[in-house]
């Protein structure tokens, strides 16, 4: 079976679930003997990979869609314009060299992921006539409060017109359900975890002083309304006041950090905060081990692989309910993501209560290694072959 | 072959939440508590008591135990005192047994001291007593057995024990006959036939299970193909309407099992005391671990399995001494409640099977969550023993 894949992001350029997601599967259906083109915007490093995965530059651009923009009015300057001409443009270039590789030899079916690239998938379908299977990663409801007519539109077409829909979780479904997709074309097939990268990571000597001296929360991933990391800074206020000798790390980058320092300042909280930034690919695994537990507070998260790493870390993790995650694990700790007095509740316990941060460790622990990228690659493997036959 | 049909009655009395940041008025929820007392009364005990007291007129020789929690009895005067009037009107027909047991359902024969276990089954005998005559036979919190349990128990003077009947107990031997205890003199164990139990207690809903859907016609025959003396029926009582609806026909099941079991002529019912009274132990039967009717395991992992639930109760358990040095009745009875079994119950964490069993009957979102309660409340009240 060969596929061409259309992506956006790939290791080591990663602003969130789509490129680790893209990176675990595509890697994982290469070992399973499938041919993978995997057509994305910028060169990833070929190393290491199977033969049968080749990694194809469409073009080169510098716009990370969920990362580097805003789109809100009151917060100029707005790529909004450039993010629209550039994905047109990149759906252009990505529809040709698919097109180019085609004549080389042929595709039997086409995968692409969240909106960026389903222009292009919808093109390339209706000329090569094979079958498209398009990833929800999230939708434009989850990544934003002030969804936009030009996304919605294209993940409408997308959720009408692919002939199977995967989503990463219930409440995904849920999304494309909204969209208009037909039910019976949507299957929901969970993200997974490198188990075995995270577990096996440990803190770097640098760090065992402040690990010593501090109990440490973590907050990791992009700075939008969406991640909740604004409800995150009340709850550590609210922990401060029992617990004052408590780290509050604030990993990743996005357009609230400006307000995140001022509403840490206003707090009167910012010598217990630390804001991270980016943080590279290595230093996430330690981030993780240095953490006494971790806090998913997105207000809307479509999957969370984060708390599946920070799980197979060890680290006791609080997550959201409305999140995908919380879908399939049991060794957490839910709470609604407004609840700040519960959010601050249970961090407390969790650094308070021996017993219970050792035993969410280890069935953390346990729980994360079941969900591995191999079952989602197996999976995403069936619908493949189920596709391709009633085609 | 004798029937001996035996219900546990028991209602949990949880907690409040109980958060760093506020305090509720009391450490029990009373208004979930009186909630769930009405819902079960309305969809399990009122119109099962009223079903039994029916077919105890109707049919001369059926016959039947039950055992109520001392929390369950005061939760009964304190939001539905119809409950309780309902059991007295059984226990009038002098045919229903009213077993003997811890008051506060607890898991305090693990203490190291017996002394507390002892002083809680004392107060479940005065409690009883109010109701009907005291029992001969005993059961300890969800049946939790051992040869040192029977041997405690018959110091007590009870001539009967209620356990599993677990394979591994009786390895080739069969459940449906008495047996004396390892160490014990003359205490006769009942051992529960779980096949049976479970039949109704589990599977009587279950579309998948291949003798779906059960008759009383049909159970009755499978008892009396039975070989041996007496087969041990035991159960929830909240197996009537509320683990399984009443539109499973879990009371037509009931209506009609005492006419189906009285059309064989090898069938009779029989308490548990009357099985002590007539039957002669068949062999000795021994347990050096403790045992339950709990989960696959059988033991006591649900309560104490993990690092939480053994966390908590190494507390509870170091709190008796200041609590009866403190002299204060209201301090003792409510360290006593907080030793409810139930409240370990919600903290395990064991197979996702078992797993949605405990979920199932926790008022909390997950076991970490009952764990963080119960430290709350635990460690108030810590702190009030202190300034007591």
């Amino acid at each position: 079976m060969k596929i061409a894949m259309l992506g956006w992001e790939f290791p080591p350029f990663v602003s969130g679930g789509l490129g680790t997601h893209c990176f675990e599967l595509t890697y994982r259906l290469a070992k399973f003997g499938v041919q993978i083109d995997f057509f994305l915007p910028v060169g990833a490093k070929q190393e290491g990979m199977p033969p049968s995965l080749r990694l194809i530059e469409v073009a080169k651009t510098i716009i990370f869609p969920y990362l580097s923009f805003s789109k809100s009015k009151s917060k100029p300057p707005s790529y909004g314009e450039n993010l629209i001409a550039a994905v047109e443009e990149y759906s252009r270039d990505c529809v040709r060299v698919v097109l180019e590789e085609a004549k080389k030899s042929r595709y039997d079916l086409l995968h692409s992921h969240d909106w960026m690239t389903a222009s292009a998938a919808l093109q390339i379908r209706k000329i090569l006539n094979i079958p498209w299977v398009h990833t929800f990663h999230s939708t434009e409801f989850d990544r934003t409060s002030w969804p936009w007519e030009y996304i919605v539109g294209i993940e409408r077409m997308a959720a009408c017109e692919a002939d199977r829909i995967i989503a990463v979780s219930k409440r995904t479904k849920e999304q494309v359900l909204r969209l208009g997709a037909a039910e019976s074309k949507i299957r929901v097939i969970y993200n997974g975890v490198n188990f075995e990268r995270f577990a096996s990571s440990s803190i770097p000597s640098h760090s065992t002083q402040i690990k010593k001296e501090k109990q440490i929360v973590l907050f990791f991933g992009r700075l939008t309304e969406q991640k909740g990391p604004v409800q995150f800074l009340h709850a550590a206020k609210k922990v401060l006041e029992k617990k004052p000798n408590t780290l509050f790390l604030v990993a990743g980058k996005g357009e609230l950090l400006p307000l995140l320092i001022n509403i840490s300042m206003q707090l009167g909280i910012s010598h217990n905060v630390r804001f991270l930034g980016f943080v590279p690919e290595e230093e996430q695994r330690m981030i993780y081990k240095l953490a006494d537990v971790y806090v998913m507070p997105s207000t809307s998260e479509p999957f969370g692989i984060t708390a599946l790493e920070a799980m197979s870390s060890g680290t006791p993790v609080i997550i959201s309910k409305t999140s995908g995650v919380s879908e399939i694990i049991k060794a957490a700790i839910r709470v609604d993501f407004w609840d700040i007095n519960a959010m601050a509740e249970k961090i407390i316990a969790v650094l308070s209560y021996t017993p219970l941060s050792k035993t969410m460790s280890q069935l953390g622990m346990k729980e994360a290694s079941l969900h591995t990228w191999d079952k989602t690659a197996k999976e995403t493997l069936e619908l493949y072959k189920e596709v391709s036959k009633v085609f | 072959m004798k029937i001996c049909i035996y219900f546990q009655v028991h209602q949990p009395m949880r907690l409040s939440r109980y958060s760093v940041f506020g305090r509720p008025l009391g450490y029990f929820d009373d208004e979930l508590n009186s909630q769930i007392m009405h819902k079960v009364a309305q969809k399990c005990y009122l119109p099962a008591n009223n079903l039994i007291l029916e077919l105890l007129e109707k049919h001369p020789n059926f016959c039947l135990s039950f055992s109520l929690t001392g929390v369950f009895l005061e939760q009964c005067k304190k939001f539905a005192p119809e409950v309780l009037e309902s059991f007295a009107a059984l226990a009038a027909s002098k045919k229903v047994e009213f077993l003997s047991e811890t008051y506060y359902h607890s898991l305090a024969f693990l203490f190291q001291e017996k002394d507390e276990f002892i002083e809680q089954v004392k107060l479940h005998q005065q409690a009883i007593s109010q109701l009907a005559p005291p029992s001969k036979v005993f059961r300890n919190t969800e049946a939790m057995f051992s040869n040192d349990v029977a041997y405690l128990a018959e110091r007590l003077g009870y001539s009967g024990i209620m356990a599993e009947g677990l394979d591994h107990i009786l390895g080739w031997r069969s459940p449906n006959y008495l047996y004396t205890v390892k160490g014990c003199q003359k205490i006769k164990a009942l051992l529960r036939h779980y096949r049976l139990s479970d039949d109704i207690g589990y599977r009587f809903s279950a579309r998948w299970w291949s003798e779906y859907p059960l008759t009383a016609e049909k159970y009755a025959r499978w008892l009396s193909e039975l070989s041996g003396e007496c087969v041990n029926i035991f159960m929830d009582y909240e197996t009537f309407g509320e683990h399984h609806w009443q539109d499973s026909g879990i009371f037509e099941f009931l209506r009609h099992l005492p006419a189906e079991v009285e059309k064989r002529q090898n069938l009779e019912f029989a308490t548990p005391s009357q099985l002590v009274d007539t039957l002669a132990p068949k062999d000795d039967i021994d347990v050096p671990y403790l045992t339950s009717w709990a989960d696959i395991e059988r033991d006591t992992s649900a309560w104490l399995g993990n690092q939480m639930q053994q966390n908590a109760f190494a507390l509870l358990q170091s709190l008796e001494k200041p609590v009866k040095e403190s002299q204060d009745p209201e301090l003792l009875h409510i360290w006593r409640l907080l030793g409810n079994s139930d409240h370990f119950y919600y903290m395990c964490t064991k197979s996702l099977s078992d797993q949605d069993v405990h979920n199932y009957f926790s008022p909390y979102d997950s076991p970490f969550e009952a764990y963080i309660n119960y430290m709350n409340v635990l460690l108030d009240f810590q702190q009030r023993l202190k300034k007591s």
